[in-house]
């Protein structure tokens, strides 16, 4: 095995388990959202007052945030692992990962601005 | 193909052939592991698009009070909260099943994965009617 064969494998088992603990923690961090924003509140969706007030309270602040990066790379390794199994050449793996982890850096930020600037 | 040989594949899944997608979409003659396999890719590849569609969504919240309240009056009618049902069925069934993999990825009931899968089925599409119960008396 090449050293560069043995670091895409290794790389593969680390987003492999990330996957897995991600996907584990989302089950919990999932349930959270949904029921604190649908099921427990009045006529099932939250108003614009509803929604300044929720994101304006610090734990939940952490708590939406945790759950946005948790998600958001669940997410695109789900689709890396999807598209990785069409058997893409080496070249485009590479660009793939750099286009999925801006794509996941993008959505965070602009997420998380979006609660900061809504929330506080 | 069993589930240890389908969570070995998402492993070093580039080292395959490449999968036919189109065949995802025929479920004649699929093992419980083939059809979870299947079903969890789908219903993945759903969440991912709708996961961005309610980030674009959000994006009102910017707009300030009257673009985000005209979109939950749009959000109460009866289309968007079927769709609302078909995204909680896709949540449930993608989470257990996950749970699934994780056991089995584990070397935990690798010889019950087959029960283990219907009994997600099951458990998603029974917590997908309560839920659908509460959206429409909540919303509609």
């Amino acid at each position: 095995m090449t050293m560069s064969e043995r670091r895409a494998r290794s790389k593969g088992g680390q987003a492999f388990w990330w996957q897995v603990i991600s996907g584990v923690l989302l089950v919990v961090l999932a349930t959270i959202h949904m029921v604190a924003n649908h099921f427990v509140v009045p006529g099932g969706l939250r108003t614009y007052a509803d929604v300044v007030s929720y994101i304006g309270t610090p734990a939940i602040f952490v708590l939406e945030t945790l759950f946005l990066v948790v998600v958001t790379s669940h997410a695109l390794l789900g689709v890396r692992a999807i598209i990785l199994d069409l058997s893409p050449s080496d070249r485009a793996a590479r660009r793939l990962d750099r286009f999925l982890v801006l794509l996941g850096l993008a959505a965070i930020v602009y997420a998380t601005t979006l609660m900061i600037r809504v929330g506080w | 193909m069993t589930a240890v040989q389908e969570s070995g594949q998402a492993r070093i899944g580039r080292e395959r052939r490449p999968r036919r997608v189109d065949r995802w979409f025929d479920p004649r003659g699929l093992a419980p592991g083939q059809l979870a396999f299947v079903l969890h890719r789908i219903t993945g590849l759903g969440l991912v698009f709708y996961l961005f569609l309610h980030l674009g969504v959000l994006s009102l919240l910017a707009r300030g009070p009257e673009a985000w309240d005209r979109f939950i009056a749009v959000a109460k009618t009866s289309p968007v909260l079927a769709l609302d049902v078909v995204l909680i069925f896709g949540l449930l069934f993608h989470g257990l099943n996950g749970l699934r993999l994780t056991l089995v990825s584990l070397n935990l009931g690798v010889r019950k994965q087959a029960a283990l899968f219907w009994g997600a089925t099951v458990l998603a599409a029974a917590g997908t009617a309560v839920a659908g119960w509460m959206i429409f008396r909540m919303g509609g």
